[in-house]
């Protein structure tokens, strides 16, 4: 599903990823670690295709996205649910218009989109919320609403940052295992937290990133 | 996803209503006084010679004349004034030629196309000397050559000029308004913008609020302008009928170009706009 190829990235001269080698499969549930600074963010976004490497080839879903034409990203990223650490949400749509919106930019019929969209927000007790507009949400909500859009559409990949940053343990919890149940179905999904609880709460794969590289691979704790 | 871009557009529209008003109207009056101008200049062509410096002067001919004769006729003439241009006036406009040269030949024309009489014009730099055929057998009647004709036609030729010059410049600081304006609107839309691109959404989608946002102020300038030049070619119309001159009336073709470039001179703009600079304000 995700292969990198000696990626490295550089940003004015400071080395963020150095000749990094990654090869994660389909239907396999990651997380990604490390200090601030190691590089996890910009991992994702090379994988979303928010960045290009300066080095290195990067591979999701069997295409080449650091070579991907503009014109060929929006079909990419249909492909991934992307949860950002600072939610991305659209701030004049409320919760429910900001998960139908995503969705009928898939194709999804009007009604369609409103069914799905409420299902979701059910399934994290977001329901009473869904005529509210994200400033009038608690940073946790908030959480939630960009957890719901991207878990819409059931992509094939989830790329969540910082996750579980605003929630707390019972809701985090509740995340992640929610986050197992889309993995058991078929989903793969990379998780880059640097929460130690959440790392201990679930045995799965697991990549420290230090210095811009692969520090450990294998399962956690070592 | 047009459903999309029309909501969208509408939510722009009502945020930002004193713009777009104010859009329309730098872009209908300048749209009006084109078509006004148009209609002028398409109502004063024959009459003027607007095409040089030379007037028209039209010549009616006896019907009894056979075509062959006629045509033998305007040759000998052409020879006899070379520097006369002679046309023979098509049946299919001979009826609209004949009332605007000749009104006084109503109830000639209400007779039927069949017994309307023939007609020439001929573009001169000198139109009193047409007077000459009066004594030509083949000769009718001659129509108005006098010097209010040629300045006639330097007045409107000036006037096309001037409303060409002034609805040119007004069109082009309306567009330039346009264009701002979709620059201004990306830049505060731009955190949405690029949340739209990184959850997969296509330029289309992204680009069509903005598309739309436009196009409405402009179709209601299109549209706005050509009621204006309807009525304002309605009221120039009972003026010349007043004065004894022949009716005037707005092409159709002139009040569909009004509303197609209402709609798409500013959404070629937004165009443009949009093509230099979304990707500035987009990161992913």
């Amino acid at each position: 599903m995700i292969r990198l190829r000696s990626v490295s990235k550089e940003y004015e001269r400071r080395t963020i990823l150095s000749a990094l080698d990654l090869q994660i499969d389909a239907g396999e549930f990651v997380f990604l670690t490390g200090p601030s600074g190691a590089g996890k963010t910009t991992l994702l976004r090379l994988l979303y295709a928010a960045e290009r490497p300066t080095e290195g080839e990067v591979w999701v879903a069997g295409r080449r996205v650091d070579e991907m034409m503009g014109s060929r990203l929006p079909l990419l990223r249909r492909k991934i649910g992307v949860i950002f650490q600072d939610f991305k949400l659209l701030r004049r749509k409320t919760v429910l218009e900001n998960i139908t919106f995503v969705l009928r930019i898939h194709g999804v019929a009007p009604r369609e989109a409103h069914r799905r969209a409420m299902k979701v927000l059910r399934r994290l007790g977001l329901q009473h919320r869904q005529a509210a507009l994200p400033d009038a949400l608690s940073g946790g909500e908030q959480q939630r609403v960009a957890i719901a859009r991207a878990l819409a559409y059931q992509p094939r990949l989830i790329l969540a940052d910082e996750p579980t940053g605003n929630l707390d343990a019972d809701l985090a919890s509740e995340l992640l295992s929610l986050l197992c149940d889309i993995n058991y179905q078929g989903a793969t999904v990379l998780v880059a937290t640097h929460d130690q609880a959440i790392l201990e709460s679930i045995p799965a794969r697991t990549l420290v990133l230090h210095q811009g590289q692969v520090h450990y691979d294998g399962m956690w704790p070592p | 996803m047009i459903r999309h871009a029309v909501a969208e557009g509408l939510v722009v529209l009502r945020e930002r209503a004193a713009v777009s008003v104010v859009l329309a109207l730098a872009l209908g009056m300048p749209i009006a006084l084109a078509g006004v101008g148009l209609t002028l200049h398409h109502w004063l062509g024959p009459m003027a010679g607007l095409s040089g410096e030379k007037s028209s002067v039209a010549v009616l001919l006896r019907p009894r004349l056979e075509p062959s004769e006629r045509r033998r006729w305007i040759a000998d003439l052409s020879t006899e004034h070379p520097d006369w241009d002679i046309s023979e006036v098509s049946s299919r406009d001979l009826a609209e030629r004949l009332q605007r040269w000749f009104p006084y030949l109503e109830d000639l024309m209400d007779s039927g196309d069949a017994a309307l009489p023939p007609l020439v014009e001929i573009l001169t730099d000198n139109p009193d000397s047409v007077a000459v055929l009066e004594e030509r057998s083949e000769v009718l009647a001659i129509g108005p050559r006098s010097s209010i004709q040629q300045t006639l036609g330097q007045v409107a030729r000036r006037l096309a000029l001037i409303v060409g010059v002034v609805s040119g410049v007004l069109l082009a600081g309306a567009l330039l308004l346009a264009a701002v304006w979709v620059h201004l609107e990306l830049y505060r839309h731009a955190d949405e913008v690029i949340i739209m691109r990184l959850v997969g959404a296509t330029e289309a989608t992204i680009r069509g609020p903005f598309l739309v946002a436009v196009a409405l102020p402009g179709l209601v300038a299109g549209v706005l302008s050509a009621v204006g030049s309807v009525a304002t070619v309605a009221g120039l119309s009972r003026l010349t009928t007043a004065l004894g001159l022949s009716a005037m009336s707005i092409p159709p073709t002139i009040l569909v170009a009004q509303v197609a470039t209402g709609v798409l001179l500013p959404v070629l703009a937004a165009i443009i706009t949009l093509a230099r600079h979304a990707a500035d304000a987009i990161e992913g």
